[in-house]
């Protein structure tokens, strides 16, 4: 596949989308936070984190979902499956585990009267039982959650009854990613970003390469600059229910920086490790809040994940990270570690800018936004917003 | 310090072992701490001599280096982290970053 330098080419695509300007305020207001709450974020699955977190049994993690009042317990059973609860004692309501991941050797403890729970979350012990009243011990035990894995990616769903099993709400983002083979490749680097910026205003800044020499003039002022030489055009848009992708390359003789060309010639591997990419870059939309973004190495392809959790209207938890096959030899270790400073810096580079465009919008000096077709995907994204946003 | 903390073959570098931090966050404050001209003499220096590094590296098994071994290795991953103060900034820190006690590296390799 090589890209077509042409105009437009994205509405003609999706005509069904629209041109028009869409409204800002989604953006911005506590009352749209409050509906996400729980028209979104509770009616969606949600990815957590991959299963090499909690590779043994008895390992768990921990995260408290602000935007859902929730916190979430993920733990790998005696028998090897991963199950999710709400990590909530069912004495007091106190919340069980404390710290973000651990490992326990088949019973977790409540630190308030120590009730405690096996992996499968069933109640084992309550100290001074004979003290209680009729106490239903068997209905007592952690509050399931619906959890599901994709390809090594963990998502929970708080709804009593998902509408859609994971698989068929990843749709079409699963068709093309099943098999992939991500577990082969290893965290190597993560960042949490306390951004003072909105969600979707974060998100959507990711969601196009408009931007990139512009923003990034500093850093990578020339990838998938492709028409005269100036402007970005991509490769491929694909729409899927709630989610899409979208696909760049960059010029054949665009010249990187010395250091990109040293490490370069340290990442060549005698054997070559591919995902399954479309294009040399390619950016996954997982609604609501997860990118995942696949990379071409040089003989190792790479890939990172973003969520993008809400704290409040105007603060976002980003959760940025890097999986690398892992290193043969020093120096595949010192060309990844080029790559991962180089996206690093050029994500300094956007965070700051999400707080500058928070502020621009919260003055509500501008009701619309206007996308161009480059920036379709972002579009589609509102789309999927309102749909959200409008049901019963 | 000893006189020698690098392999013999590399006791050129010598001046520049205290860019052998173990740690991201450790590599990312002493190029935030650095003047440019500290940097950019880092930089040339590494730069020059971080292609007969690796291959010396490469030799060795990459879980278990020498001491001396690590710290040249600490210096070609600090290598990677001035890169771009000098190649894209001219400055040490990112033009327009973020304040990184906000961008935290929490998986620190």
């Amino acid at each position: 596949m090589q890209t077509v330098v042409a105009d437009k080419r994205w509405a003609e695509k999706y005509p069904d989308i629209g041109t028009g300007p869409v409204a800002a305020e989604p953006l911005i207001s506590p009352e749209h936070f409050e509906l996400e709450r729980e028209k979104i974020f509770r009616r969606t699955w949600l990815n957590i984190g991959r299963v090499e977190e909690i590779p043994n049994p008895g390992d768990y993690i921990a995260k408290d979902l602000t935007v859902c009042r929730a916190s979430v317990l993920i733990i790998r059973g005696k028998d090897g499956a991963v199950r999710g609860f709400h990590n909530v004692c069912s004495h007091r309501g106190n919340k069980l585990v404390w710290d973000d991941k651990g490992t326990c050797k088949g019973t977790l403890t409540c630190g308030f009267h120590a009730w405690s729970y096996n992996t499968k979350g069933k109640l084992t012990w309550v100290p001074d039982e004979e003290n209680f009243f009729d106490l239903p011990k068997c209905d007592l035990g952690l509050t399931p959650i619906h959890t599901e894995v994709f390809e090594g990616f963990i998502f929970i769903h708080l709804a009593e009854r998902p509408p859609e099993s994971l698989r068929e709400y990843l749709g079409g983002v699963a068709d093309q990613l099943e098999g992939g083979g991500f577990s082969q490749l290893a965290l190597t680097g993560r960042y949490k970003v306390d951004e003072h910026a909105n969600w979707k205003i974060a998100l959507d800044a990711q969601n196009e390469l408009y931007h990139l020499p512009f923003q990034h003039r500093r850093t990578i002022p020339e990838f998938c600059v492709l028409k005269d030489g100036k402007y970005t055009r991509l490769l491929d848009v694909r729409l899927f229910n709630h989610h899409s992708v979208y696909s760049s390359e960059s010029h054949e003789g665009r010249v990187g920086p010395a250091t990109e060309g040293l490490a370069a010639q340290f990442s060549l591997a005698e054997t070559e490790y591919r995902l399954p990419r479309i294009g040399p870059f390619d950016f996954y939309t997982i609604f609501p809040n997860m990118a995942l973004l696949l990379f071409r190495g040089v003989s190792h392809d790479f890939y990172m994940t973003y969520n993008f959790w809400p704290q409040a209207v105007d603060r976002t938890d980003w959760d940025i990270r890097l999986y690398f096959r892992p290193a043969e030899n020093a120096g595949q270790r010192v060309g990844q570690e080029y790559f991962k400073c180089l996206l690093r810096d050029i994500l300094q580079e956007d965070a700051t800018a999400h707080e500058q465009i928070h502020i621009g919008l919260a003055s509500r000096a501008k009701k619309k936004l206007y996308f161009q077709d480059e920036e379709m995907q972002i579009r589609y994204f509102h789309t999927v917003l309102e749909r959200f946003y409008a049901e019963a | 310090m000893s006189a020698h903390t690098l392999p013999a073959e590399f006791a050129d570098l010598e001046s520049f072992v205290s860019w052998a931090l173990a740690t991201e966050h450790a590599r990312t404050s002493k190029r935030l701490a650095s003047s440019m001209e500290e940097i950019q003499a880092f930089y040339d220096r590494m730069s020059a001599r971080v292609e007969a590094v690796t291959a010396y590296l490469n030799a060795l098994p990459l879980d278990a280096l020498p001491p001396e071994a690590e710290r040249l290795f600490q210096m070609s991953l600090s290598l990677m982290e001035v890169a771009n103060a000098v190649e894209m900034f001219q400055n040490p820190a990112v033009i327009n970053g973020f304040d990184i006690k906000r961008f935290v590296p929490v998986e620190d390799v």
